[in-house]
This record gives structure tokens, C-alpha cells and sequence, in this order.
């Protein structure tokens, strides 16, 4: 049983981070209608940009205070944001018009570009976030499962971004106009809404969170090189799907559920087989729920 | 070009046929330097993982053998000729080693070394059998490469076997430890090491308590080390990469796992430490063949001094030398037999060759495989400093 809670802890963090990551691949198709495949590698910029953050924080400003990861993370927020906003202005809206296939395919050439950048300006090998700051050791639970405390502080941060982000789209006009746009971009306009406004902010919200979970995951597991985002992004992205491309709640639902099976699978039978159990569950439930767990049947454009 | 109108003025003809005299001026230009010996170069091709996991090795490779290279033209050259060094990146990937090999096949090679993972010398080293090229690799040591009976294909470093049964013996004898567990990450290299160790180590009477694999392309080890740590285990032999050897570590701490860390010969470099930070990393123990800075030889003394000079550091992986030692051999066969074809320098290697004093001490010879003859393997510890010292010492 105790194996159990420590392999769900394991997973519930590791999903948090696909949930952050799946938010916004499921934000940017709610409104566009697009798979964004460069969030992956937005995600992988996050954790670049962190760390460049995080070292030279430390040589220059504060000394070892944990407290230095809160400029940190705002720094990474707002920078992958702005990428976001650029490159939605560059490489997507050019192409609103252009039909289904266009954008897609610039998508995956802006994936390639950022990839190979972050490979040209940092270096091949991997880079590896300070160890002096973050604090080490944990707290007991129940018996011998434990969560130490990098697990709950980000555990902490990503549940709280989250519930930001559906109060956002929920309650705010913005949000709402968001929705609406996801809905009909035509009527948004006749509404009043500036939907190139509202794309932009999506585009800001999205990629950010992307970053900040690269910034995460790179101070949880220490050490990555610029092919974290092609995997990583791959299975936010079918997290995404298996929550409900376009639902926000679907999203961070998908998120988790990936992360818990993916852990179980690894833990109770073994690491080798728990990609295929998790994908054959994958299957499984998009074969009893096409549109995916929470996903609705939004009515198609003729 | 389909728009429908065709061009056919005659200033676009006038300017096709120039560019076409002068595409063959050059190629018949080149063709007439071939003619004359003393200008070409002799072309040692080098496949590497210069990207991914293994950067950190690859471009050790590159450093050694260009320092080496530089060294031999600077001396007068290879039978007159000057050496050039044509690089490829595999990235550590066996899709990639196919084309690097393709590629340097068909550039004028006269032999190749590399490539550094078995996973992606594997495949290239079936390309380079058919086009009839020497090939050495200074790292792989899965067993399984040199059992297809290609007669041009040699390596430097020492088999997995060898390696397993030190580690066996290492581990019942030196430690005393009766619960092993075996970990690896299902490339050819890990599995080949990890089935060894489990042959040695069921016929010493221990039966392994936990055997598994992780999947390298994970960040996320901690189900498995979850799982490891309620197998009560003593000790654990992890068999597979640097990169993702220092994460287990790291990851080890965290999820509260108390046991002996074991490691292969792929995770005998620095950057295992960076990686893992150096309180997860120390204690840690390294089953390998001498580091560098343990390598008694004058010519590794030599080498050592060299590299340093040349790039502000010394060479940190036992595999950069073996990799430099792989072009002595390269160079040592063509002085001797005065040739570059690849069957006659084969044949000296496998007939002839004996006792050269290389960088990693006395390269006795190659057996009819390919393989090297002779083994030392050491266990080196990662102390308080970060620093592999010397734990036991073994030869068999």
C-alpha cells in the first residue's frame, strides 16, 4: 500500500508537469484550431532560459536564498511568453488563411529552429540547473512514503497556476472572450472582440506556462540538454488529447492521468512495458471516448 | 520553372554551357592533382557522437585524434602525405551511424574509427565490412560485434565479458554482498554487460535479486528506483550511460534509497559527478579500464602532457585515449606495410601486429576476431573531492 502512495505521489508531480505543458498545446487548438508542435520545444526553452535565470542570479545578486527561483520564474514567464507572441505574429497568423495544412507544417519548422538555436548558442552537452539551490530532503508521510519538498513546492506551483488559469478563462472578460473566440472567430468579431488580440494573449499564457514547466522540470530532474522538448512535449501533447483537445479542465485531467499510469506501469511492471501500457490506455479510452475524456462534440464548421 | 512559358533565350543557353565548362574544368583540374602522390592526403575517417548523450565523449574523440593528426603532419606526414581528418557526427544513434557511414564510405577514407556507443558502431560496422574498410572502435564493447566475421574490424578497448566477471568477482569478493541487483537501459552495450553479469553471477551460485531496464530516453527514474528500494537490495550494477547514470543517482537520494551504487565503464567520466552533484555521486563505485591519469606508460604520460597543452585540460575519459591509441595502430599499420589498402593493413593487424607500446599500455596484439588481446580493470570510487581513486585492482 505504501508503494502504492509513493509511486502516486511520484506520478501526480511528473503529471503536473505534463498538465502545465498540455494546457497550453490544448489553449492554442481551442482558438486556432492548430497543434502548436514548437510548444514542446518552447517548454525546452523554458528550461534553458531558467537556468540561464538561475546562474546568473546567483553569481550577481542574491546569495544561496532559495528565494532567488521567484524572479527566476517570472523572468522565464515572461520571456517564453514574448517567443510565444512572436512567433504566433511570424509564422502562424500570416497563415490563418491558408487552410488546415500550412500552419501545421510551419509549426514543425519553427519546432526544428528552435531546437537547432538552443543547440547552437548552449552547447550540446547537458546543462545542469545549481544544486545549491534548491533545499534537499523531505517530509514523511505515512510509514516510509515520503515527498521531499522540490516535489511539493512545484506540485504546489503548478496546481496553483492552474486553478489562475481556469479563474482566467472562467470568470475574467478576457477569459470569456477566449472562449468565445475558441467557439467562432466570426461571431467573436460581430461580439466586439479583437481576435487577434485574444490569440495573442493566448499565445502569451500558453507558451509561459510551457516555460515555467521547463524551468520546473529542469529543477526537479537537474540536468537536461535541448532534446528534453521532443518527448516530453510529444506526451503533453497526447495528454492533451486524452483530456479533450481544447478543454481546459480536459487538459490538466489528461495531464495527471498520464503522469499516475505512466509511474503505476513503471513501478508495478516495469519500466521497459510502461509507455505501451500507457499508450494502449491512450487507445483505449480515445476508442470509448473519441473526443476525449472531458472533450465535447463542438459542432464542425461547413 | 512550370509556368508555362518557356525560357529558350539564348543568353540563358550562353550561361548554362559556361557554368558546365567550368564544373568540368574543375573536376579535370582536381583530376590532375591526383596524379601526383606526394600532395594527398591521406583521409582517416572518424565517426563520433559530436551531439546527444554522448557529446561529452565524442568530442573527447575528436580532440585526441586531431591532437594526434596534427602531431603526424607536423613530423612529415604519413609516408609523405599529409593526414586528414574527415568527421562525421553519429550522434549516438544507429540511424545516423548509417549515414555517417555511407558518407565516409564513399569520401576516400582509408580506414574509420569509431563510432563510440555499440548501439551505433553496430550498424556502420556492417556498412564498412561490405565497402572493404578498416575499422576500429576504440569503445564499444558489446560482445556481439566482432561475431560476424568481419576481418577488418578491430577494437582497442577490452570486451564486456571480461568486464562483467571483474565486476562479479568485485562484488562477492571485495564487498561481500549477497543481494545484487542488475539495472540496465536495453542498448546493446548495457544488455550485453548486464546479461554477463548475470551469467557470472548465477554461476558463482548468487541469483540476481532484481534485473530490469530503464528506458534512456526517461528523465524520470523514480518508479524504478521506488521499486529498487523495496527490493531491500545491497548492492546495484548499473550498466548503462553516463547521462543517465547521474540521474539515478540524483534520484536515488531523493526517493531515500540506501544502497551501493555500481557502475559500468560508460559512466567513468566526470560529468556522471556534474550531473548527479557531487554528495549523491560519492561513494559510488566504477568497474573500468584505467583512467588516464592511472596509465603508468610513458607514452600516456607523453599524451597526457600534450593534450593538456593543446586544450587547457587533460583528456578526462579513458576513451579518448583509446581512441588516439586507435590511430596509432591506424598509423603504425601503414608505416609498416607502407600501403593503405585496407585488406593488407587488415591483414598485418591480424598476423603481424604485437607489442606496440600504445597510450593504454602494451597492445599485445588482435585475436583473429578483432579483439584485443589481454584485460586489466580496475573499480574506482568517487571520493568526498569528486575524484575517481583507485578502490581494487584486478587482471584477468
Amino acid at each position: 500500500m505504501e508503494l502504492f502512495v509513493q509511486q502516486l505521489i511520484n506520478g501526480l508531480t511528473i503529471g503536473a508537469f505534463y498538465a502545465l505543458v498540455a494546457l497550453g498545446y490544448t489553449m492554442v487548438y481551442g482558438v486556432l484550431k492548430l497543434i502548436n508542435f514548437a510548444h514542446g520545444d518552447l517548454f525546452m526553452w523554458g528550461a534553458y532560459l531558467g537556468w540561464v535565470a538561475l546562474t546568473f542570479a546567483i553569481a550577481s545578486l542574491f546569495e544561496n536564498s532559495v528565494f532567488v527561483v521567484v524572479p527566476a520564474f517570472i523572468f522565464v514567464m515572461f520571456t517564453v511568453g514574448l517567443l510565444g507572441i512572436v512567433i504566433e505574429r511570424v509564422a502562424y497568423r500570416p497563415l490563418r488563411n491558408a487552410g488546415r495544412l500550412a500552419p501545421v507544417i510551419s509549426a514543425l519548422g519553427v519546432a526544428f529552429i528552435l531546437e537547432s538555436i538552443a543547440r547552437n548558442v548552449f552547447g550540446a552537452s547537458y546543462k545542469v540547473y545549481p544544486p545549491e539551490l534548491l533545499p534537499s530532503g523531505g517530509v514523511g508521510i505515512v510509514g516510509d512514503v515520503r515527498i521531499n519538498y522540490v516535489q511539493l513546492a512545484l506540485l504546489l506551483a503548478s496546481v496553483l497556476l492552474m486553478a489562475a488559469i481556469y479563474a482566467f478563462v472562467q470568470f475574467t472578460r478576457a477569459g470569456t472572450a477566449m472562449r468565445a473566440v475558441s467557439l467562432d472567430h466570426d461571431t467573436s468579431r460581430l461580439m466586439g472582440i479583437n481576435v487577434d488580440r485574444i490569440i495573442s494573449i493566448v499565445f502569451l499564457i500558453g507558451p509561459a506556462l510551457g516555460g515555467i514547466a521547463g524551468m520546473m522540470v529542469g529543477m526537479y530532474y537537474g540536468s537536461f540538454d535541448f532534446t528534453l522538448g521532443w518527448v516530453f512535449g510529444l506526451k503533453a501533447f497526447i495528454a492533451a488529447i486524452m483530456g479533450g483537445i481544447g478543454n481546459i479542465p480536459g487538459a490538466m485531467l489528461g495531464g495527471f492521468l498520464l503522469g499516475i499510469i505512466e509511474t503505476l506501469g513503471a513501478g508495478y511492471v516495469s519500466p521497459q512495458w510502461k509507455d505501451v501500457i500507457a499508450y494502449v490506455i491512450l487507445i483505449v479510452i480515445l476508442i470509448v471516448r473519441p473526443t476525449g475524456l472531458l472533450g465535447e462534440r463542438v459542432a464542425e464548421k461547413l | 520553372m512550370f509556368s508555362g512559358k518557356r525560357q529558350t533565350s539564348t543568353s540563358f543557353h550562353i550561361m548554362s554551357m559556361v557554368v558546365l565548362v567550368v564544373m568540368l574544368a574543375s573536376l579535370f583540374g582536381t583530376a590532375a592533382f591526383a596524379e601526383e602522390p606526394s600532395g594527398e592526403p591521406i583521409k582517416i575517417g572518424l565517426q563520433a557522437p559530436l551531439t546527444g548523450d554522448y557529446a561529452y565523449e565524442g568530442k573527447g574523440f575528436e580532440q585526441s585524434i586531431q591532437l594526434l593528426v596534427d602531431q603526424t603532419n607536423a613530423a612529415g606526414g604519413l609516408l609523405g602525405r599529409p593526414v586528414e581528418l574527415v568527421i562525421d557526427d553519429d550522434k549516438g544513434d544507429p540511424k545516423e551511424a548509417s549515414l555517417v557511414a555511407d558518407r565516409l564510405t564513399t569520401a576516400g577514407v582509408v580506414a574509420v574509427i569509431g563510432g563510440y556507443n555499440s548501439t551505433a558502431t553496430e550498424p556502420a560496422s556492417e556498412i564498412y565490412d561490405e565497402a572493404g574498410l578498416l575499422h576500429i572502435t576504440p569503445s564499444s564493447t558489446a560482445t556481439r560485434l566482432t561475431t560476424k566475421g568481419f576481418q577488418r574490424f578491430f577494437r582497442t578497448c577490452f570486451l564486456d565479458d571480461r568486464q562483467a566477471l571483474f565486476a562479479v568477482d568485485f562484488m562477492k569478493d571485495v564487498l561481500g554482498v549477497k543481494k545484487i541487483g542488475i539495472l540496465h537501459d536495453n542498448s546493446t552495450y548495457a544488455k550485453g554487460l548486464a546479461d554477463w553479469t548475470k551469467t557470472y553471477l548465477e554461476e558463482a551460485g548468487i541469483e540476481p535479486a532484481f534485473f530490469d531496464a530503464i528506458n534512456p530516453d526517461d528523465q524520470d527514474f523514480t518508479p524504478t528506483l521506488t521499486k529498487i528500494k523495496g527490493a531491500g537490495l545491497e548492492a546495484i550494477y548499473f550498466t548503462g550511460y553516463h547521462a543517465q547514470g547521474g540521474l539515478l543517482l540524483k534520484q536515488s537520494a531523493d526517493v531515500g534509497l540506501d544502497v551501493q551504487w555500481l557502475m559500468g565503464n560508460a559512466s567513468n567520466n566526470p560529468e556522471l559527478i556534474t550531473i548527479a552533484g557531487l554528495d549523491k555521486a560519492k561513494g559510488t563505485i566504477v568497474t573500468t579500464e584505467p583512467l588516464p591519469s592511472d596509465l603508468p606508460y610513458p607514452e600516456a604520460k607523453a599524451f597526457i602532457e600534450a593534450f593538456s597543452t593543446a586544450y587547457g585540460n587533460p583528456p578526462a575519459s579513458v576513451w579518448w585515449v583509446m581512441a588516439a591509441d586507435a590511430y596509432n595502430v591506424i598509423k603504425n599499420a601503414i608505416e609498416t606495410t607502407g600501403s593503405t589498402d585496407s585488406e593488407t593493413l587488415a591483414t598485418y593487424l591480424h598476423n603481424e601486429f604485437k607489442d606496440y607500446p600504445g597510450i593504454t599500455g602494451s597492445i599485445i596484439g588482435f585475436d583473429e576476431k578483432g579483439d584485443r588481446l589481454g584485460t586489466i580493470h580496475k573499480a574506482y570510487v568517487i571520493d568526498d573531492q569528486g575524484n575517481f581513486v583507485v578502490y581494487g585492482e584486478s587482471t584477468s
